[in-house]
């Protein structure tokens, strides 16, 4: 085979890709526009929106290139990938999960070199990052977080209706390195948003992270973890609402590779209308992860009379000195709850509302402030009509 | 204000109610009182329209509307409050915002406007007051993690922010110590109106001792066996319901 052939693409019969939306990627044009123009500018302005008031370093891109227009603080560095150190991609490529990566192979080859960033070791950065997607684009990212290191960021991906994203993510937590992680997935109308995140941490950091993934036709999210030393935490909250005819998919594997690691996994998604969500929450714990805890709460509701959900917890465990803990339930609105709420004088269709909104609030309560919650739920209040009033009041 | 004819009703399938027969004027406090599985709760979720509770035969009129014409949350908006027996509880809906809902709800319908904020948190804390209760209640989610007896104090302060025009309270004292008894039994009372009707489903004459009742009824085998003034609790604390079922079955 030629380097320059394409990447192969996987489809639903390759593990971890069984739920995914996959259907017609191959009649996908994946090649990016050459150069930002000033009409794509104006269009990615439209997009965002007004723009809440930076606190730290706000960067935009558009279709995987830097928008210096949409962007303030110090530009990104866009790097190489050599010398970097957070790269895994030859002995990931090489190993039995590389149809777990073919997405990310993708990107490489259309993304031209990453944005890099090293946050040096004890300080802080307050990092927003918006990618804009109008027609198609890989926005890369190769992220360091220094010894000590604290890093909030907040990251948005949305866009024109019926484009094409995929996202290539890699992040290195250092030891003692914290990361609050807030991730919005909001793709437009028709759009379709693949990401791979290959995340990897050091003895005694902390990774939470809270993703929201809403919209679009199709979304794939890949998370491959690594918690590489000893005592490293990670927190993973993620909620999808999928509505008409959405499909949403995450598949994420955590691999506890040191003693002491540690994860709270926690998974919502609303089912409405005839979308379908999928949620494969990937646990393995290696014979050197003594001492290792995992736990797991993967839960679906089912809010339409064609809506699918699935919700998997997959353990694979090579050590005896482990404590693991997963549940998986698929319900529906819980009719007692319901009949409460009506009694009260709440409407049908806003009892409905608040009961979505109340099964997501405990992911949304782990973003890291209020701010920022506002915004998440701002995203999903369209699809929780008449719950509005609940927002203010969380 | 409650007009009940001839109510049959049954619950998947099974009869419960067997023609009963029942009217509460308004200003007035009535005890429907009877022995486990006489209807009681049946006839409080039909009245308050809990889907899975099949009317079939009778009629209830409401301040001369047919309320079982009306949807769950029609009927709410038009003043008929249900006091559950065991509320639900609903984790990351919390209660202050189902309390303004539910009083905007109520408010719209009578075409005023929703409740300002401030004026809203004065009458909250007012009534939270009067029930004992912590502020820290407020942004609690829906009864999670309340005790029996705080669940029953909850369920009083909804009806005392949303004065209803009818209250039915289902065994709003089981599960409360002596205490808690007269703190629920103080609030029935300050909502006591001449616009106003309370209908108390009740076992045991113990509350009956602080909320003193205009009208007692006993229900049984899905009817009202027989009505009284408050001596009717008193002998029945005495005698028990057998004699009732006897006499009826003769």
């Amino acid at each position: 085979m030629s380097t320059n052939a394409a990447p192969a693409l996987p489809s639903t019969r390759d593990e971890n890709w069984r739920y995914a939306p996959l259907r017609g990627i191959e009649r996908l044009q994946w090649t990016p526009p050459d150069a930002l123009t000033a009409e794509a500018i104006e269009s990615a302005r439209a997009v965002l929106g007004d723009l809440a008031p930076a606190t730290g370093t706000r960067w935009t891109f558009i279709d995987g290139h830097f928008a210096a227009a949409l962007s303030n603080g110090p530009a990104p560095q866009i790097g190489t990938r050599a010398g970097t150190g957070a790269g895994t991609d030859a002995a990931a490529d090489a190993s039995d999960s590389g149809a777990d990566l073919a997405f990310a192979r993708l990107n490489r080859r259309h993304a031209g070199a990453p944005v890099t960033l090293h946050i040096p070791a004890d300080t802080t950065l307050d990092l927003e990052v918006a990618c804009v997607a109008l027609s198609v684009g890989h926005p890369a990212f190769v992220i360091e977080v220094g010894r000590g290191a604290k890093l909030q960021l907040v990251e948005r991906h949305l866009g024109a209706a019926n484009a094409l994203s995929n996202l290539g993510l890699q992040l290195r937590l250092a030891p003692g390195a914290r990361v609050e992680h807030s991730r919005l997935l909001q793709p437009a109308a028709g759009a379709r948003h693949f990401e791979t995140l290959q995340l990897r941490l050091d003895a005694g950091a902390e990774l939470h992270l809270v993703q929201l993934t809403t919209g679009g036709a199709a979304t794939r999210s890949t998370a491959l973890v690594e918690l590489a030393g000893a005592d490293a935490t990670l927190r993973w909250h993620a909620a999808m609402l999928g509505a008409g005819q959405q499909a949403h998919d995450a598949y994420v594997r955590v691999t506890h590779d040191a003693p002491g690691a540690r994860t709270e996994q926690a998974y919502r998604g609303i089912a409405a209308d005839r979308s379908r969500l999928a949620f494969n929450g990937h646990m393995r714990v290696t014979s050197r992860a003594r001492g290792a805890n995992s736990d797991q709460t993967l839960r679906s509701l089912l809010a339409g009379p064609a809506a699918e959900a699935n919700a998997r917890p997959q353990l694979e465990i090579d050590t005896d000195d482990v404590r693991a803990s997963h549940g998986a339930t698929v319900g529906k609105l819980d009719a007692d709850m319901l009949f409460y709420l009506l009694s009260r004088g709440i409407a049908p269709d806003a009892a409905e509302s608040l009961l979505k909104w109340a099964f997501v609030s405990d992911v949304l309560a782990k973003l890291p402030d209020a701010a920022l919650r506002a915004r998440f739920e701002a995203a999903i209040a369209p699809l929780l009509p008449g719950a509005e009033a609940a927002r203010s009041l969380a | 204000m409650l007009e009940i004819k001839d109510l049959h009703a049954s619950v998947g399938g099974r009869k419960v109610l067997d023609g009963i027969n029942l009217s509460v004027p308004a200003g007035e406090v009535h005890a429907i009182m009877g022995p486990n599985g006489s209807g009681k709760s049946t006839l409080s979720y039909v009245l308050a329209g809990r889907p899975g509770y099949e009317v079939t035969g009778g009629s209830v009129q409401f301040r001369g509307v047919d309320l079982l014409a009306l949807a769950p949350e029609e009927r709410a908006q038009a003043g008929v409050f249900l006091g559950f027996q065991y509320p639900v509880e609903i984790p990351g809906v919390n209660n202050v915002y189902l309390l303004k809902a539910a009083l905007n709800a109520a408010r719209k319908h009578r075409g005023l406007p929703e409740v300002d904020a401030f004026e809203f948190l004065q009458l909250v804390r007012a009534k939270m007051k009067l029930m004992q209760m912590d502020e820290a209640f407020l942004s609690r989610g829906v009864n999670e993690g309340f005790s029996g007896g705080e669940k029953k104090r909850n369920e009083i302060l909804q009806m005392l922010v949303l004065e209803p025009a009818l209250a039915l309270l289902d065994e709003t004292d089981s599960g409360l110590d002596i205490d808690a008894l007269k703190v629920v039994a103080n609030g029935v009372n300050t909502l006591r109106a001449p616009d106003r009707s309370i209908v108390l489903v009740t076992h045991y004459q113990r509350l009956l001792d602080h909320i003193r009742p205009d009208r007692v009824h006993v229900l049984a085998r899905g009817r009202i066996l027989r009505s009284g003034g408050p001596e009717l609790a008193l002998e029945l604390e005495a005698r028990g319901y057998d004699w009732l079922l006897a006499e009826a079955a003769a």
